[in-house]
């Protein structure tokens, strides 16, 4: 790994990466904010739908979403988390290598005494220290916002650690997808289209899990591989589908070394 | 007219992908509403309560048991895709010029900068068009199983055109950007914030009901399922307030356009 590369890509990302974190932490705190509102209006709702029958709760889909719980509704709002990290973490992997050939600087960097594996580690390093960053700033905004707005309402902070720990593999799997897929095209001209198309395709594709059962294409999605509400419900990971978003992520990675150490790099003619 | 043509062969790739992500989430939608579908237990319920109570709680548009409701779920993610398209279509359109530095080519053409902008806003108006008969076609298809009737196919029409004026929004604001931007960079990252933006305080805005003078903040909030399920016709507010936010947005992107400094 050159030490060189390393803080030159994470001094370059450090506007990005705080403007996410502040992004983050604002929607955590807006959600937060209303839930003492919120919880009061849900306990009644709770009440006046449990003399429904469940039949008809099931018809308009509201039996399985308990918002006036403290992890309930937290679950409801990490789902907007996950989608910014989502989002984040396809631009880190999209730019990674492809913005050295669309700014015409790669032959600068690869005419450099390091060998093209050492770029991708060191370029792989700086991305995932980026991302780190903002994972530690929604740990601690998390713990925080729950602090300040769950109304002394007790909550299973073990459930919580699950969630906050699921960021790390959730990062890593739009990072990893999102470096191979611009390897695999041709050009990528501009970041932003491809990782909002991915992070949010992804997000639709498991949008109303939480509403309807489910169905077998919506397990292509980490939204659902990491479904807070899921994690709530059981207190556990679901480890079969994360270990698969795993396995996915790794194949990603070790595809993306083989790939850029053969790629043919467009130079600045 | 050459740029437009040009530049609907540049996009087509992009409207290509996202009508399989729009295609997808069709599939996974009525994948799952398979389970709702006449379900005996929910039906009995159903009519067991007064019909006057179910509109009075706009219930009907959310009742999973029929494809109306189904759609009625469906069409905030339909606006929001739409919503997201649109906007990368119109600020890219304008911004990739700077970005693979061929605004000097473009700008030596025997054009005024003001005709460029109107060959690349049709264009990107021809796309948003062609994504919402995607998605209005994969919808009919799929639905024919469930045999709709005539008043469903009236639903999805109506939402269909309030896709269409979503996206219209969401590429005027996304033109006015690429115009705009000094930075072609910037473009494309402010659109995603509004985006983001709106979305969450559309969600944010039906959670609170004080929050309700959100809906006239959020696009995403201008066309509500429910409503067009209830009235059968686009809300005039909403529908004025749209066309307002598009004309004003188009007429600053000449603007600007017209005068500004180009990144080269």
């Amino acid at each position: 790994m050159s030490t060189t590369i390393y803080w030159h890509e994470l001094r370059s990302r450090l506007r990005s990466v705080i403007v996410w974190s502040v992004a983050v932490t604002a929607i955590i705190f807006l959600f937060s904010s209303i839930f003492p509102g919120f919880a009061a209006q849900a306990v009644t709702v709770k009440e006046l739908f449990s003399r429904f029958p469940p039949a008809l709760l099931d018809a308009f889909g509201m039996q399985n979403t308990d918002l006036s719980s403290v992890l309930g509704f937290y679950g409801f709002i990490f789902v907007f988390v996950q989608l910014c990290l989502a989002i984040q973490a396809g631009n880190y992997g999209f730019g990674l290598v492809s913005i050295e050939e669309s700014e015409l600087t790669a032959d600068f960097l690869l005419c450099k005494p390091v060998s093209r594996v050492q770029v991708m580690t060191s370029k792989l390093l700086a991305a995932l220290t980026s991302l780190t960053i903002t994972n530690i700033i929604v740990w601690v905004v998390s713990f925080v916002s729950l602090a300040l707005f769950s109304g002394g309402r007790p909550y299973a902070v073990g459930t919580l650690v699950l969630i906050l720990v699921s960021i790390v593999i959730f990062q890593i799997f739009f990072l990893a997808v999102g470096l191979v897929i611009s390897l695999l095209v041709k050009r990528v001209r501009s970041v932003t289209p491809y990782s909002l198309g991915l992070g949010f395709g992804m997000y639709v594709l498991s949008a109303f899990s939480a509403v309807l059962t489910e169905a077998k294409l919506e397990y292509i999605t980490p939204f659902k591989h990491m479904d807070p509400a899921f994690i709530v419900r059981t207190m556990a990971l679901d480890t079969p589908l994360v270990l698969a978003n795993g396995a996915v992520s790794l194949l990603a990675l070790t595809l993306s070394y083989v790939m850029y150490a053969r790629r043919d790099i467009h130079a600045a003619s | 007219m050459n740029i437009f043509f040009r530049e609907l062969r540049a996009n087509l790739k992009s409207l290509v992908i996202w009508s399989v992500i729009m295609i997808l989430l069709i599939i996974v939608g009525l994948a799952k509403f398979a389970a709702y579908y006449n379900n005996p237990a929910s039906l009995e319920i159903l009519h067991s309560l007064p019909k006057a109570a179910l509109d009075a709680m706009s219930l009907q548009a959310f009742n999973l048991t029929t494809l109306s409701g189904l759609y009625g779920i469906m069409f905030v993610y339909f606006g929001l895709m739409g919503g997201i398209a649109a906007s990368m279509w119109g600020s890219n359109m304008i911004s990739k010029e700077e970005r693979d530095k061929t605004v000097e080519f473009s700008l030596v053409l025997p054009v005024s900068r003001s005709k460029l902008v109107t060959a690349k806003a049709l264009a990107a108006v021809v796309e948003c068009l062609a994504f919402v008969l995607v998605t209005w076609g994969m919808s009919a298809l799929a639905v024919q199983q469930y045999k709709p009737d005539q008043s469903f196919f009236n639903f999805l029409t109506l939402e269909m055109e309030a896709m269409f004026i979503i996206e219209l929004i969401f590429l005027a604001i996304g033109l006015l950007l690429g115009c705009a931007m000094k930075k072609y960079k910037r473009s494309g990252s402010t659109a995603v914030a509004i985006i983001l933006a709106a979305y969450f305080l559309s969600v944010i805005g039906s959670m609170q009901a004080n929050l309700d003078f959100l809906k006239y903040i959020t696009p995403l909030k201008y066309f509500d399922a429910a409503q067009l399920l209830k009235t059968g016709h686009l809300d005039l507010t909403f529908l004025s307030l749209s066309a307002a936010i598009i004309v004003v947005c188009v007429v600053a992107a000449y603007r600007v356009y017209s005068k500004r400094d180009l990144y080269i």
